[in-house]
C-alpha cells in the first residue's frame, strides 16, 4: 500500500489525479459541515441575493434564487459520486461474473452471453439510457438502473478477454488436474488475476459516470429539483448565458475536475497495479 | 504389476484443415514404483498422452487401466486424486495472486484430505518434504526463485498423497545447478515415498540418469520402448539413434558414446 | 592488428524504486576478428544484458547507466551518439535470437524482410539484386527451394527452417560480429544440433567472429574457440574451450560441469545451488599457442 502510494506519487500526473480525486470525496462528504450554507441544497429561496455574480459571501454567485451556487456544488458532488458508486457497484459484479463465465467456459456459453453484450455495446450508451427513462419516470433511481444497464457490458468485456488468456495459463491446469470445482476455478483463481483491471477501470469509469449522469440531468431525464446536480445546474444557468456565466462556469468547471481527477487517477492506478492495455 | 497401463490409446483432434492423428494406436504399462520416461519432439503426442492419462482430454479411442480399474473418461475427484501431475513452467503453474500454502493446499480441501484444522500441517510437511521452509506457505509465488516455484508445484502434487506422477518437462525451464538439485530430489521422493513416474521430456541425458525405462514417440506413435541403459547402448530404432546424437555432450566419454552410436547409421 | 571487439571495465546498473542495482560488476571481454566466442551464464548472470550493451541497446534506455568501454572495430559504441550506433546494427553487427518464429516480422514476406536488412547497408539497392543475393544466401544455409521461401510468410515455414532463415538474414550483409543469443533453443535438439553446423560453417566461410550467449555448456564445447564463464556479473573463468571443459579451475565452473547430466549416465551428483567458493577471483587459462 505505501508502496503504491509511492509509485502514484513519483508520477506528478497521477499525484494531481490523486489529490483532486480526495478533495473532491472529502468535500462530498463534509459537504453538511463545510457549506457556507448548507440549507441551500433544497428549495430555500433567498431574492434578497438572487442572480449575483460571485462575491466574498458567494463565491462562485448565486442562482436565480438566490442559493449559493457553490454549496450546491458540494452537495452536488454527493449526488453524482454516490450516483457513480452505485452503478459501478451494480455493473461491475453483473459484467464480471459474464465475463468470467464467457471466459472461462467457453462454448455455447460463451456465444450467448458475448452475442448479448455485443448487442448492447452496438447502442450508444446515451441513446440507450434516454430510452430507459423515456418508458420510466425521470426519478434518481431509474436514471441509476439507465446507467447500470448501459454499462455492465463492458466489463463483461473486459474481464472476458482476461479470462480467456488466463485459462491458458499453468495454475488453471494445475486446478483442473487437481479437479477443484469451477466456482474455484472461476472466482477464487482466474478472477483475482482480474481485480487490477477491474479497479482500473472502474476508477476511470467514475469520470464518464459522472458525465453520462450530468448529460441526463441536463436534458432534465436525471435528478430532479430542488436537489442539486451538476448537469442540472449547467442547463439551468445556459439560458441566463452570457450575462450569468457564473452559473454555468462553476458547475462546468466541477464536472471537468472530477472526470480529469478520475482519470489522471486511474492512469495512475494502471501503473500501479500493472495493467496492460 | 502395471500401476497404469495405457491400451491401444488414439486421440484425433478435428480441426478446419482436417483431422490431426495426435496419438495413434499406442500402448504401454507402467509398474508401480517405476519411472518411464516418454521422449519425443514438438508434435509426437507425449502432451496429449499426459493430457488423457490426467483425464483433460478424453481419448478417441482406446483404454486407460489405472490399478486394475478402466478410468472414465468424465473423472470425479476420487479418481484424480492418485495421478498428479507437475508442470514445465514454474512461472506460470502457480497462480501469482494466491499464496504458496493456498496453492498447495488445493488438493487437500478438493479431495477432503485430513480434518480442516490439520490442513495446514499437511502443507507445512509438504513444504519441507521437498527441502523449503514451511513458512514459506505465507509468501506469494513472486517471492521465490525458479527452483523454489518448482519445488512448490512438487509440494502442490504430493500434498494429494498420489501414487503416480506425471512430470511434464519439470526441470526444462531451470538452470543447471537448480535442475541437477529438483532431479535428486525427484529421485529421492519416488523411493522414500514408493511413487511412479511418468517423466516427460525431450532432454536425453536427462533421461538417462532418473529413467528405469523409456518410450520415445515419434509424430503420435511408439517408435521404441525399452530399458533405459539398453535404449542408450543399443538403440533399435534409427530415429532414436538421431535423437541420442544430436544431444550437445560436454566430456569425452559423451563424445565416444556418441560417435560409437553414430557409427552405426 | 587489434581485436574485432573489446570490452575493458564493463559496468552497468539499473535505477529503480528501491535506489540503484548494479548488475555487471567490470566485465572485460574480448574478441579477434573470425573468432568464436562463447559467453555461459546461468539466469540472471548477466550474459544477455551484455549482448545488449554490445548491440548498443541498452545505452538508449533511461534508467540504466552504463559504465566502461565497449571497441568495436576500433570505435568506442558507449562515446557514440544514437544515429551512428543504431546504424551499425544490422550491418556489421547482427544478432540472432532464441526464437526464430517470433523475430520474425509475421506481416511482410520473407523476401520483403530479406530487402529490408539489405537496404540497411545499401540503401538504394534495386529489387532485382536483392532477390538475386537473398537467393544465393539461403541458398548457403541449404533451402533447397529459395524462391519458394521467399516469397513466403514466416507463420508458412517450419520453425527449423525459419531458423535458417534467421541466419541467412543475419549474415547477408557480411557483419563483422554475430551475436547469437541462445540460437535455436526454443527449437526441437535435432533443430538446435543443424543450426550450430549450418552457424559453425558459414561463419567459417564469412569469417565472421561470433558471440554465442549460452547456458547450454554442451552447446558451447560444440560451437565456441574460447570461453567465458558468467556468474552474477563477474566472468570468473576464461580461456581456450579445451582447457575449461578438461580443467574447470573455478569452482562455480566445476559445479556446472559436475550438474550437467552425461548420456554415458554417471548418475546425478550432490551440488550446491549457490557457493561462497562461486565468488573467488577470475581464473585465467593462458591462451593456446
Amino acid at each position: 500500500m505505501t508502496r503504491a502510494l509511492r509509485i502514484l506519487a513519483s508520477n506528478p500526473l497521477s499525484l494531481i489525479g490523486l489529490i483532486l480525486v480526495s478533495g473532491i470525496v472529502l468535500a462530498a462528504l463534509l459537504a453538511p459541515w463545510i457549506a457556507p450554507f448548507p440549507t441551500h441544497n433544497s428549495a430555500v429561496i433567498d431574492f434578497a441575493h438572487a442572480n449575483q455574480a460571485p462575491t466574498a459571501r458567494n463565491w462562485m454567485g448565486t442562482d436565480l434564487v438566490g442559493r449559493d451556487i457553490f454549496s450546491r456544488i458540494l452537495y452536488a458532488y454527493r449526488i453524482s459520486l454516490g450516483l457513480g458508486i452505485v452503478v459501478l457497484v451494480i455493473a461491475t459484479p453483473i459484467g464480471t461474473v459474464v465475463g468470467l463465465l464467457a471466459g472461462y467456459l467457453g462454448g455455447w456459453t460463451e456465444s450467448v452471453l458475448m452475442r448479448l453484450v455485443d448487442v448492447f455495446l452496438s447502442i450508444p450508451p446515451l441513446v440507450l439510457a434516454i430510452a430507459v427513462l423515456g418508458v420510466l419516470e425521470p426519478t434518481l433511481t431509474n436514471a441509476m438502473i439507465a446507467v447500470t444497464v448501459m454499462w455492465w457490458p463492458w466489463y463483461a468485456r473486459l474481464v472476458y478477454s482476461i479470462a480467456r488468456s488466463e485459462r491458458e495459463e499453468g495454475y488453471v491446469l494445475a486446478a483442473e488436474v487437481i479437479g477443484a470445482p469451477t466456482p474455484h476455478i472461476v472466482f477464487r483463481e482466474i478472477l483475482p488475476n482480474c481485480l487490477p483491471a477491474i479497479i482500473t477501470k472502474m476508477t476511470l469509469d467514475m469520470g464518464f459516470v459522472i458525465i453520462i449522469a450530468s448529460s441526463l440531468s441536463f436534458l432534465g431525464l436525471g435528478v430532479q429539483p430542488p436537489t442539486p446536480d451538476l448537469g442540472s445546474m449547467v442547463a439551468e444557468g445556459a439560458r441566463y448565458l452570457p450575462d450569468s456565466l457564473w452559473m454555468t462556469v462553476f458547475p462546468g468547471l466541477a464536472i471537468l475536475l472530477a472526470v480529469f481527477g478520475f482519470n489522471l487517477l486511474g492512469d495512475g492506478l494502471r501503473e500501479v497495479l500493472g495493467v496492460d492495455e | 504389476m502395471a500401476l497404469l497401463s495405457v491400451e491401444n490409446l488414439s486421440k484425433t483432434f478435428q480441426t478446419p484443415r482436417g483431422a490431426v492423428h495426435a496419438v495413434r494406436d499406442v500402448s504401454f504399462a507402467v509398474a508401480r514404483g517405476e519411472c518411464l520416461a516418454v521422449v519425443g519432439e514438438s508434435g509426437s503426442g507425449k502432451t496429449t498422452i499426459a493430457n488423457m492419462i490426467l483425464g483433460i482430454l478424453a481419448p478417441t479411442q482406446g483404454a486407460i487401466r489405472f490399478d486394475d480399474h478402466a478410468l472414465p473418461s468424465r473423472r470425479r475427484p476420487e479418481h484424480r486424486q492418485a495421478i498428479q501431475l507437475v508442470q514445465q513452467n514454474p512461472l506460470s503453474s502457480l497462480n501469482p495472486k494466491r499464496s504458496i500454502g493456498a496453492s498447495v493446499r488445493l488438493g487437500l480441501d478438493t479431495y477432503g484430505i485430513g480434518d480442516r484444522a490439520g490442513r495446514w500441517d499437511r502443507v507445512a510437511a509438504a513444504l519441507e518434504e521437498v527441502g523449503l521452509p514451511p513458512e514459506m506457505r505465507r509468501r506469494a509465488p513472486s517471492a521465490l526463485s525458479g527452483g523454489q516455484r518448482q519445488r512448490v508445484g512438487i509440494a502442490r502434487a504430493l500434498a494429494c498423497e498420489p501414487e503416480l506422477l506425471v512430470l511434464d518437462e519439470p526441470t526444462s525451464a531451470l538452470d543447471v545447478l537448480v535442475q541437477a538439485r529438483v532431479l535428486r530430489l525427484l529421485n529421492d521422493l519416488r523411493a522414500r515415498k514408493q511413487l511412479t513416474y511418468i517423466f516427460i521430456t525431450h532432454d536425453l541425458a536427462v533421461v538417462r540418469n532418473v529413467a528405469d525405462r523409456v518410450a520415445v514417440f515419434k509424430a503420435g506413435e511408439l517408435v521404441e520402448l525399452g530399458e533405459t541403459r539398453q535404449i542408450f547402448t543399443a538403440p533399435a530404432h534409427p530415429y532414436t539413434r538421431g535423437l541420442i546424437g544430436a544431444v550437445p555432450v560436454v566430456d569425452a566419454e559423451e563424445l565416444h558414446l556418441r560417435n560409437t552410436l553414430a557409427g552405426e547409421n | 592488428m587489434t581485436d574485432l571487439l573489446d570490452i575493458r571495465g564493463l559496468t552497468l546498473g539499473f535505477r529503480g524504486l528501491n535506489g540503484y542495482t548494479e548488475v555487471l560488476h567490470g566485465i572485460d571481454l574480448s574478441i579477434a576478428r573470425g573468432e568464436r566466442v562463447a559467453l555461459v551464464g546461468e539466469s540472471g548472470s548477466g550474459k544477455s544484458v551484455t549482448a545488449r550493451i554490445i548491440l548498443g541497446l541498452l545505452q538508449e534506455t533511461r534508467t540504466a547507466r552504463v559504465a566502461g568501454r565497449v571497441n568495436f572495430d576500433g570505435r568506442d559504441i558507449s562515446s557514440m551518439r544514437a544515429r551512428p550506433r543504431a546504424a551499425l546494427r544490422g550491418t556489421d553487427m547482427s544478432m540472432i535470437f532464441q526464437d526464430p518464429t517470433s523475430s520474425l516480422n509475421p506481416t511482410f514476406t520473407i523476401g520483403r524482410q530479406f530487402a529490408e536488412v539489405m537496404r540497411r547497408r545499401e540503401a538504394g539497392l534495386s529489387q532485382k539484386a536483392c532477390e538475386a543475393r537473398a537467393t544465393a544466401m539461403l541458398e548457403e544455409v541449404s533451402i533447397p527451394d529459395p524462391a519458394r521461401v521467399l516469397s513466403a510468410y514466416p507463420f508458412q515455414l517450419s520453425g527449423g527452417m525459419n531458423q535458417r532463415v534467421m541466419i541467412a538474414m543475419a549474415l547477408v550483409n557480411n557483419p563483422k560480429l554475430l551475436l547469437a543469443d541462445e540460437p535455436g533453443t526454443a527449437l526441437d535438439v535435432s533443430v538446435q544440433a543443424q543450426t550450430l553446423t549450418l552457424m559453425q560453417d558459414l561463419v567459417a566461410r564469412h569469417n565472421t567472429a561470433v558471440l554465442l550467449i549460452s547456458h547450454n555448456l554442451g552447446v558451447v564445447r560444440e560451437f565456441a574457440d574460447r570461453v567465458y564463464v558468467i556468474y552474477r556479473g563477474r566472468i570468473v573463468e576464461t580461456g581456450p574451450t579445451a582447457a575449461i571443459f578438461d580443467r574447470p579451475g573455478h569452482a562455480y565452473t566445476r559445479a556446472l560441469m559436475a550438474a550437467v547430466p552425461r548420456i554415458t549416465g554417471a548418475g546425478l551428483p550432490e551440488v550446491p545451488e549457490v557457493s561462497d567458493d562461486f565468488l573467488a577471483p577470475m581464473v585465467t587459462h593462458p591462451e593456446a599457442t
